[in-house]
C-alpha cells in the first residue's frame, strides 16, 4: 500500500501540463458561460482615479494615451472603455493617442466605439492624434508644444483647428492624464519625462503583471491612482455604474485563481506526502 | 577611419551626454528648445529605426531563400505577409476604417494580427498554472513563506476569494503596498544607481562596447 | 434659628430690588457690552507693509513673484488682489487683476521650495504671478505690480513696484540634485581607478557556479546551448550585462566543443555577439569551430520572437538555457517551453515584473544587480568591478540617509522642532 502511495504521489506531482491546461481552460470558459456576479470590493488605487475624474469641471481637457498593442486587448481595453465612459459623461475634452504603432488601429476603434456610444462628436468633443514615432521623445515634445508632436490628427485633420484643442499649447495645459500601459512607453515615462518635468495630474492603469512595479510611484503620490488589470476595470466599471466586460470577466478569473489554488495545494499535499515516506524509508534503511 | 569610428562617436557622446544632463538644470527657454529640437531629431531616427528592422528581416529571409536552407518555405511565407500587408496598407492608406466601414488592412489588423497577439499573450495564463503546479512547493522555510503569499494574494484579488476569506482582500492589498512595494522600491533603486553609473560610463567614453568591434 | 433664616432670605430679597444692586448690574451689563464690542469689532485693514516684487527664480521666464508679510487681519472675511499693469501707470485702480483669494491663503509654506532658495519667512505671503486671460507677461517687459487689501466695500493699494520678468540660467532649487548625481558619478569614477590599482574582493555569485555544470551537462547529453541576451539593446545595462557573460559561456562552449545558439531581437545586439563569440572562441583555441550563424537575428517583434525560440526549444531540445537580460511577457513563454523540454535554466535579468516567472521556472535566478555583478565577476575588468563598488557605496549611502531621515523626520514630528527639517530638505526633490 505504502508503495502504492508513493507512485501515485509521483505521478501526481509529474502531471501532464496538458490536464491542468484543461482545468484552466474549463474554469475560464465555464463562468463566462454562466456567471455568477460576485459583489467586488473597490480599492482605494482605483478610486484615486475615478475621485480626480468626478472632481474635473466640465470641459477640462483630459488626455488618455492607450498605449497597449491586441496582446494586452484582455485587461486594458475594458479599462479604456470605462476610462472613456466616465470622461465622456463628465463632459470633459477627451484626447487621445497612443505611443505603441502596433495599437493604433485598436485604439481609434475603441475612442470611436465610446463615442459614438455617447452621442460625442470628433473635433468638437474629442479627438484621436494617432500615433508618433520617438515614444518618450513624443511625450517631451508634446511637453514643449503638442502641435509639434502632433501636427495632424488620425485623419489627417490640422490639430490647430480643432475646436477641442483650444487653449491646449501643451502638457502643462492638461487638466488630468491616464496612460494605460502595457510595457515600455508606459505610465514610468510619462512620469519620468512628462508630469515630472510638465507638472500635470497623472493617473495610471496597467495590467495585473505590471501592477506592483508600480505601487512605489502610486504610493509616493507620483502617480495619484492606479488601475490595475482586469480587477481594477472591474473595479472601475462598478464605479460608473456600467458594467462591463470586466466584471463578467472577474467570475472566470475567480475561478481561474481558485483552481491554480487547489492545484498548489494539492501538489504541496503529494509532495509532503512523498518527502515523509522518502524520510520513513530512510529511518527504516 | 579609428577617427571616424571611435573618436568621433566618443566625442559626439561627451558633448551630447554632458549637454542633455545640463539640460535638465537649466530651466532657460533656449535650453527647452534645445530639448525639443533633439527629440523631434530622435523621432525621426526613431522612424528610421523602423526601416532598419525591416530591411533586416527581408535581407536574412532572402539568403534563407536563395541558399534553400531548412524552414526555406516559412520565410515565403513571411515575405507574402509581409508584402501583403504593406501592400493593404498603403491601398488603405494606414487606416483600418474609412467612414466606419473596415478597409482591407482593417481587416487583415482585427483577423490576423489581434487574435495571433492575443493567442500569445492568453498562453500565458495556461503557463503560469503548470509552472505553479510544479514550482510552488514547500521545499524549504523560504519557499513555504513565498506559498502561503502567493495564495494569500491570488484570494484577495479577486471576489470569490474575498467572498470565501473576507480577510483576504485587506491582506493581500497590505503585502502589495507595504511588503511588495518596499522590495519593489529597493531593487529599483539598485536598478537606478547601475543605470545612472552607466551612463556616466558611456557619457565619459569609460564604457565602449555599444560601439561594438573587440577589444584594444 | 429659622427665625434668622427667614430674615436672611428677606434681606436678600430686598437686596435684589435696592438701587446698589441696581447699579451692579447695570455696570456689569455694561461692561460685558464692551467687552464684546472689543473682541467682535473689526480689525482695521491696511495696505501690507513690506512688499517684494521680483522676477521669480529659478524658472523659464514668463513669471512675476509677489511676496508680502502675514498681517493681523489676515482672515477669510479680508481678501487680497495682485494687480498689474503697463509699467508706465502709477494708478493700480486701473490694473488687471492677475489674482484673488482669501487673505489667510497663499502662504510660502505651501508651496515647495527649498531653504536654501527661500529669502523670507515661510509665513510670508507668495503668489507666482503668470500670464491670464487679460494680460500676457512677457520677459524683458516691465509691468506694474501692486496688492489691494479688500473688506466689503474697502479696498486698499499698496504703492506700485516694477519688476522685470527674465528667464534664468540655472534651477538652485535643484542644486542638492546636481551635487547628489555629480557626487555618484566622482564616485564612480574614483572606485574605478581605484579598482585599477587595487584588487577588490567580489563575492561569488551562486548562479555562475552552475553555468559551468549546465554546459557540461549539454556537452554529455550532446545536445546544444541556448542563450538569449534579452529584449533591449546595447543602451541597457542588461545587455551589456549579457554580452559579457555570453563571452564566458561561449569559450566554455568552444572549451567543451558543444553548440551554441543566440537567437536576437536586435541585429546591433547582434553583431556585437558575434565579435564577443568570435573573440571567445579564439581565448579557448578552437577558432575552427566557430560559426558565423551561431549568432542570428529572428525579429524585434516580441511574440513572434517569443514563438520563433519556443520552436527552436522544441525543435532542437537544447540541454541548456540561458535568459540574461531584459524581458518583457514573452519570459515566461520562454522559460516554461524551456522547462517543458527538461533544459536546465539559467536566468538572469533586472525586470522586476518579470522575476516571478524566471523564479518559479528556472533553476537558478540572478536578480537585479546581481546580473552586473556576474558579468564583473566573470570579466575581472577593473572598469566592472570598480563600477560595481561604486553602486555598492551609493546604496550604502542612501540606506543611511534613510535611516537618518527615519529619524530625523520622526524627531521633528514629535517635538516640533523645525531644523529637522532642514537636513531632510536637502534630500527632496524641489523643482
Amino acid at each position: 500500500m505504502k508503495g502504492d502511495t508513493v507512485t501515485f504521489s509521483e505521478r501526481m506531482l509529474k502531471i501532464d501540463r496538458r490536464i491542468i491546461f484543461l482545468v484552466i481552460g474549463l474554469c475560464t470558459l465555464l463562468p463566462l458561460l454562466y456567471p455568477v456576479g460576485l459583489p467586488i470590493k473597490i480599492s482605494s488605487e482605483v478610486r484615486g482615479v475615478y475621485d480626480h475624474i468626478e472632481s474635473l469641471p466640465e470641459q477640462s481637457v483630459f488626455l488618455l494615451s492607450i498605449d497597449f498593442d491586441p496582446a494586452s486587448k484582455p485587461e486594458l481595453y475594458p479599462q479604456a472603455i470605462a476610462l472613456l465612459r466616465h470622461a465622456f459623461r463628465k463632459n470633459l475634452r477627451v484626447i487621445t493617442m497612443t505611443l505603441w504603432v502596433s495599437g493604433t488601429g485598436m485604439a481609434d476603434q475603441i475612442v470611436t466605439q465610446v463615442a459614438k456610444e455617447m452621442g460625442k462628436e470628433y473635433g468638437t468633443d474629442y479627438a484621436f492624434l494617432g500615433w508618433s514615432p520617438g515614444g518618450q521623445a513624443v511625450i517631451i515634445n508634446m511637453g514643449q508644444d503638442l502641435y509639434s508632436a502632433f501636427p495632424s490628427d488620425y485623419g489627417g485633420r490640422p490639430t490647430k483647428e480643432l475646436p477641442v484643442l483650444n487653449g491646449v499649447r501643451n502638457l502643462k495645459d492638461v487638466g488630468y492624464m491616464v496612460d494605460l500601459g502595457a510595457g515600455k512607453p508606459g505610465v514610468e515615462e510619462w512620469y519620468v519625462f512628462g508630469k515630472d518635468k510638465y507638472k500635470f495630474e497623472l493617473g495610471g492603469g496597467c495590467t495585473g503583471v505590471m501592477a506592483p512595479g508600480l505601487y512605489p510611484l502610486l504610493r509616493s503620490g507620483q502617480i495619484n491612482g492606479l488601475i490595475g488589470g482586469l480587477r481594477g476595470a472591474a473595479e472601475y466599471e462598478i464605479l460608473i455604474d456600467h458594467k462591463g466586460q470586466a466584471v463578467a470577466g472577474m467570475d472566470a478569473q475567480s475561478a481561474t485563481h481558485i483552481a491554480i489554488i487547489v492545484l498548489v495545494i494539492i501538489c504541496n499535499v503529494f509532495y509532503l506526502s512523498l518527502r515523509r515516506a522518502a524520510r520513513a524509508q530512510g529511518q527504516a534503511g | 577611419m579609428i577617427f571616424l569610428r571611435r573618436q568621433l562617436p566618443l566625442l559626439i557622446t561627451l558633448v551630447a551626454g554632458l549637454l542633455f544632463a545640463a539640460q535638465y538644470y537649466v530651466p532657460h527657454p533656449a535650453s527647452e528648445q534645445m530639448l525639443t529640437s533633439a527629440t523631434k531629431w530622435l523621432q525621426i531616427i526613431g522612424g528610421f529605426a523602423l526601416v532598419l528592422g525591416v530591411t533586416s528581416l527581408f535581407h536574412l529571409h532572402a539568403v534563407k531563400i536563395r541558399r534553400q536552407e531548412a524552414g526555406w518555405g516559412y520565410s515565403l511565407v513571411l515575405y507574402a505577409g509581409m508584402l501583403g500587408t504593406i501592400a493593404v496598407g498603403l491601398w488603405a492608406d494606414g487606416k483600418e476604417s474609412i467612414e466606419g466601414v473596415m478597409t482591407s488592412f482593417g481587416w487583415v489588423y482585427n483577423y490576423m494580427m489581434v487574435p495571433l497577439q492575443g493567442t500569445m499573450f492568453a498562453i500565458l495564463a495556461f503557463f503560469i498554472a503548470s509552472a505553479a503546479y510544479r514550482s510552488f512547493r514547500a521545499r524549504s522555510r523560504e519557499a513555504a513563506v513565498l506559498l502561503v503569499a502567493a495564495v494569500i494574494v491570488m484570494m484577495g484579488r479577486v471576489p470569490l476569494g474575498e467572498y470565501l476569506v473576507p480577510l483576504s482582500g485587506d491582506v493581500a492589498s497590505w503585502i502589495l503596498n507595504v511588503l511588495n512595494a518596499s522590495v519593489r522600491r529597493a531593487i529599483l533603486i539598485g536598478v537606478s544607481l547601475g543605470a545612472i553609473a552607466l551612463s556616466f560610463k558611456i557619457i565619459f567614453g569609460v564604457e565602449r562596447s555599444y560601439l561594438g568591434g573587440g577589444k584594444e | 434659628m429659622k427665625g434668622q433664616g427667614g430674615e436672611v432670605r428677606r434681606r436678600v430679597r430686598q437686596g435684589w430690588t435696592s438701587p446698589a444692586w441696581l447699579l451692579s448690574l447695570m455696570m456689569g451689563c455694561t461692561g460685558s457690552l464692551l467687552l464684546s464690542c472689543l473682541v467682535f469689532a473689526q480689525e482695521p485693514i491696511s495696505t501690507p507693509p513690506e512688499i517684494h516684487v521680483f522676477d521669480t527664480p529659478n524658472d523659464g521666464g514668463g513669471s512675476l513673484t509677489v511676496q508680502w508679510a502675514p498681517a493681523s487681519w489676515d482672515g477669510p472675511d479680508v481678501r487680497y488682489q495682485i494687480l498689474v499693469g503697463d509699467a508706465s501707470s502709477t494708478d493700480p485702480s486701473t490694473f488687471t487683476v492677475m489674482a484673488e483669494f482669501p487673505a489667510n491663503s497663499k502662504y510660502l509654506k505651501d508651496t515647495e521650495t527649498a531653504w536654501w532658495t527661500r529669502d523670507v519667512d515661510k509665513s510670508w505671503h507668495h503668489i507666482v504671478v503668470r500670464s491670464a486671460k487679460g494680460l500676457e507677461i512677457k520677459d524683458g517687459t516691465s509691468y506694474a505690480v501692486s496688492v489691494a487689501t479688500m473688506r466689503d466695500d474697502q479696498r486698499l493699494f499698496t504703492p506700485v513696484i516694477v519688476a522685470t520678468p527674465s528667464p534664468d540660467w540655472f534651477n538652485w532649487n535643484q542644486l542638492n540634485n546636481l551635487i547628489i548625481a555629480a557626487s555618484f558619478g566622482g564616485l564612480i569614477f574614483y572606485t574605478i581607478s581605484h579598482a585599477k590599482r587595487n584588487n577588490i574582493f567580489l563575492r561569488r555569485i551562486p548562479g555562475l557556479d552552475a553555468v559551468d555544470e549546465a554546459i557540461g551537462r549539454a556537452t554529455e547529453l550532446g545536445k546544444p546551448v541556448l542563450y538569449l541576451t534579452g529584449a533591449h539593446d546595447l543602451h541597457d545595462p542588461s545587455t551589456v550585462a549579457a554580452a559579457v557573460i555570453l563571452g564566458k559561456v561561449a569559450k566554455r562552449a568552444a572549451l567543451y566543443e558543444t553548440e551554441l545558439m543566440v537567437p536576437h531581437r536586435e541585429p546591433i545586439t547582434m553583431a556585437v555577439c558575434q565579435e564577443i563569440t568570435k573573440q571567445a572562441y579564439l581565448e579557448a583555441g578552437k577558432p575552427d569551430l566557430f560559426k558565423e550563424d551561431a549568432n542570428f537575428f529572428i525579429t524585434s517583434d516580441q511574440f513572434s520572437y517569443a514563438a520563433a525560440v519556443d520552436g527552436i526549444m522544441l525543435r532542437k531540445k537544447p540541454a541548456a538555457n540561458f535568459f540574461m537580460g531584459h524581458y518583457f511577457a514573452e519570459s515566461l513563454l520562454l522559460t516554461e517551453t524551456g522547462a517543458s523540454t527538461g533544459a536546465i535554466q539559467i536566468a538572469g535579468t533586472d525586470a522586476d515584473h518579470q522575476l516571478p516567472f524566471f523564479v518559479t521556472t528556472c533553476d537558478y535566478t540572478l536578480i537585479g544587480e546581481e546580473l552586473y555583478a556576474a558579468s564583473a565577476y566573470l570579466s575581472k575588468e577593473p572598469v566592472q568591478i570598480g563600477t560595481l563598488r561604486g553602486q555598492d557605496i551609493g546604496k550604502a549611502v542612501i540606506l543611511t540617509a534613510i535611516a537618518v531621515g527615519t529619524v530625523l523626520a520622526t524627531f521633528g514630528a514629535v517635538t516640533g522642532a523645525e531644523w529637522p527639517q532642514i537636513m531632510l530638505d536637502f534630500l527632496s526633490d524641489v523643482k
